[in-house]
């Protein structure tokens, strides 16, 4: 009973731990191309997990993330909700199952946002800190 | 998803159609012979169809207005190679002679693919694999395919394409993306898993959502072929009851899966159906199954560091096998479930634990050889995103899955506990 009671309060920290706050430590940056201003946290998951390839307004999304690192764990930790391992691992799954291609990695932020400002509807995302001049920042909604 | 060889009484046979070495347990052990090889055909492997070829090119015309000249900088390449180990104590497992430590078992895959258009993707992956006695040095396409997709309600996928069927059906051979080294035996059989795997037609999928406040379904529906290689442990299963194979068999599939990722985040239900049937001919006899249905119910959560999943299939087969005037009936009501789950204790450690169990529902269910429970314990170290090392321990009851006479021939224990390690490569 007792080591069950424990159980339960780990699996309950690790969700807690898990849904911490940081999400405002990232911008989410796209093509300036694309038209939509916001984007809701569940079409975010979904164009990252690579179940939907469009924005709400139908044009074509390209997502694209980083390799790793800060701005890399806060992004899929608010948005996708994985974590980079599991994320790698779904997405690997994918692409060893013929279902689809991986997004485009990056080494580094200033390489993303290149990237994002050269190609039609990209959509990535950088730390706040980061410079955002050539690309349009998008809002996430609920 | 296992067949194993019928629970029958020998002596409805005559004599010159019994088999040779008849085992104490045909429902289970059976001995190991190296089919012939046609010429022209690939030993297990699957090659790919005119058809497909032919639908492949379809697409592609189709989507010609969209297309461009390549230059080659959308072409990706991805592969896998692991290599793993096995030890046991009693049994000899997987048709390895793993009571002495074996290291028999190497995966490699390498697949490319290009985006022709956004949405128009084409690729193939080969795969060849060594399990023990299985598989071996040739390669074989292990999907090739052409993908359109119209919209995301929509798309179809046609060529050989892996097959949609529960948690894993479709993943079961990709090493890298599991923190297990083995799935459970009852629905993911690795030494019967060429049946189930891919087929040779065409997918339709897509999704809609519900609402946000429902959630969104996924759907995949499909029709084809599918083909048992020479080189799986099913081939061996008829070879020990007198049908030697040497053209792969098969038979016309379809089936469904449809998931719902419900509005709790990270938690997935879901429910598949695959209709399958074979039918082959040996010089000594023949083969026939009609279509069954392998029925799955799943679920899985997935948030941060916690996966729990499960999941319930049942296979009932009611074949025939005909062995000059014999007709034999080859009957099995295979029922399995299991349910696992597991922690990420840190970006490079993960640690889980599952429980397998199956039984034949045709047979005694009281005797080790008609049924497998399997209590799992895993652990995974990511030395960084290509390199991994896993090591899972197993306590096996039961003798139903994974043996084979001719690596225990003093026969089974009951019971075995087995260690097993892989170490393997993805990018």
């Amino acid at each position: 009973m007792r080591k069950a009671r424990f159980l339960m309060l780990l699996l309950l920290a690790s969700l807690g731990s898990w849904s911490a706050a940081g999400a405002q430590d990232v911008v989410l940056v796209a093509n300036k191309g694309v038209k939509i201003s916001e984007i809701t946290n569940a079409d975010l998951r979904a164009i990252f997990m690579g179940t939907k390839t469009r924005f709400a307004d139908g044009s074509h999304a390209v997502p694209v993330t980083l390799k790793g690192g800060p701005a890399h764990e806060v992004f899929l930790k608010h948005y996708v909700g994985e974590n980079p391992e599991e994320f790698r691992s779904q997405w690997r799954k994918v692409v060893f199952t013929g279902q689809g291609a991986m997004p485009r990695a990056f080494d580094s932020e200033s390489a993303l946002i290149e990237y994002v400002a050269d190609t039609p509807g990209a959509l990535g995302y950088a730390s706040r800190i980061s410079s955002h001049d050539n690309v349009k920042l998008l809002a996430a909604v609920k | 998803m296992i067949v194993k060889g019928p629970g029958y009484d020998f002596d409805q046979l005559s004599d010159d159609s019994k088999p040779e070495d008849l085992t104490h347990r045909p429902n289970a052990v059976f001995h190991r012979q190296e089919p012939p090889l046609d010429k022209g055909q690939g030993r297990g492997s699957c090659s790919v169809s005119r058809g497909m070829h032919l639908l492949l090119f379809f697409l592609v015309c189709t989507c010609r207005g969209s297309l461009h000249a390549q230059d080659l900088s959308g072409i990706v390449v991805h592969a896998y190679v692991s290599q793993g180990f096995l030890y046991s104590s009693n049994n000899n497992y997987l048709s390895m002679k793993s009571s002495d430590g074996s290291p028999q078992w190497t995966d490699a895959a390498f697949n490319i693919s290009d985006s022709l258009a956004d949405n128009l993707r084409v690729g193939i992956q080969l795969h060849m694999y060594q399990l023990g006695q299985f598989g071996g040095s040739n390669v074989q396409v292990d999907w090739a395919s052409g993908d359109y997709k119209v919209n995301d309600h929509f798309g179809i996928r046609a060529g050989k394409v892996k097959t949609v069927w529960g948690l894993f059906n479709d993943s079961q051979d990709i090493d890298a993306v599991f923190l297990w080294i083995l799935l459970p035996q009852g629905s993911y059989s690795i030494d019967h898993k060429s049946f189930y795997l891919a087929h040779i037609g065409g997918d339709i999928y897509g999704g809609f959502s519900l609402g946000k406040r429902a959630g969104t379904l996924h759907y995949i529906a499909y029709g084809g072929q599918s083909t048992i290689d020479l080189n799986d442990g099913y081939i061996q299963t008829f070879a020990d009851l007198g049908l030697q194979f040497t053209n792969s068999l098969g038979g016309k599939t379809y089936g469904a899966d449809l998931q719902w990722e419900t509005p709790v985040r990270g938690l997935i239900l879901g429910s598949s159906g695959n209709w399958l049937a074979a039918d082959g001919t040996a010089p000594a006899g023949t083969f026939h199954s009609p279509a069954y249905l392998v029925s799955s119910m799943y679920g899985k959560f997935s948030r941060g560091k916690v996966y729990l999943a499960g999941e319930y299939d049942r296979i009932p087969i009611n074949a025939t096998i005909t062995l000059g005037s014999t007709v034999i009936p080859f009957v099995q009501d295979g029922r399995s479930w299991f349910a696992m789950g597991s922690y990420q204790l840190s970006k490079k450690f993960q640690l889980g634990s599952y429980y397998s169990h199956y039984i034949d529902k045709a047979a005694d269910t009281t005797q080790p050889v008609n049924y497998s429970k399997d209590w799992v314990v895993s652990g995974r170290y990511d030395f960084n995103a290509y390199f991994y090392a896993k090591i899972e321990g197993h306590f096996l009851h039961g003798t139903a899955l994974g043996y084979y006479s001719d690596t225990n021939p003093n026969g089974l224990a009951p019971n075995s506990k087995m260690l097993a390690t892989k170490i393997g490569f993805s990018f």
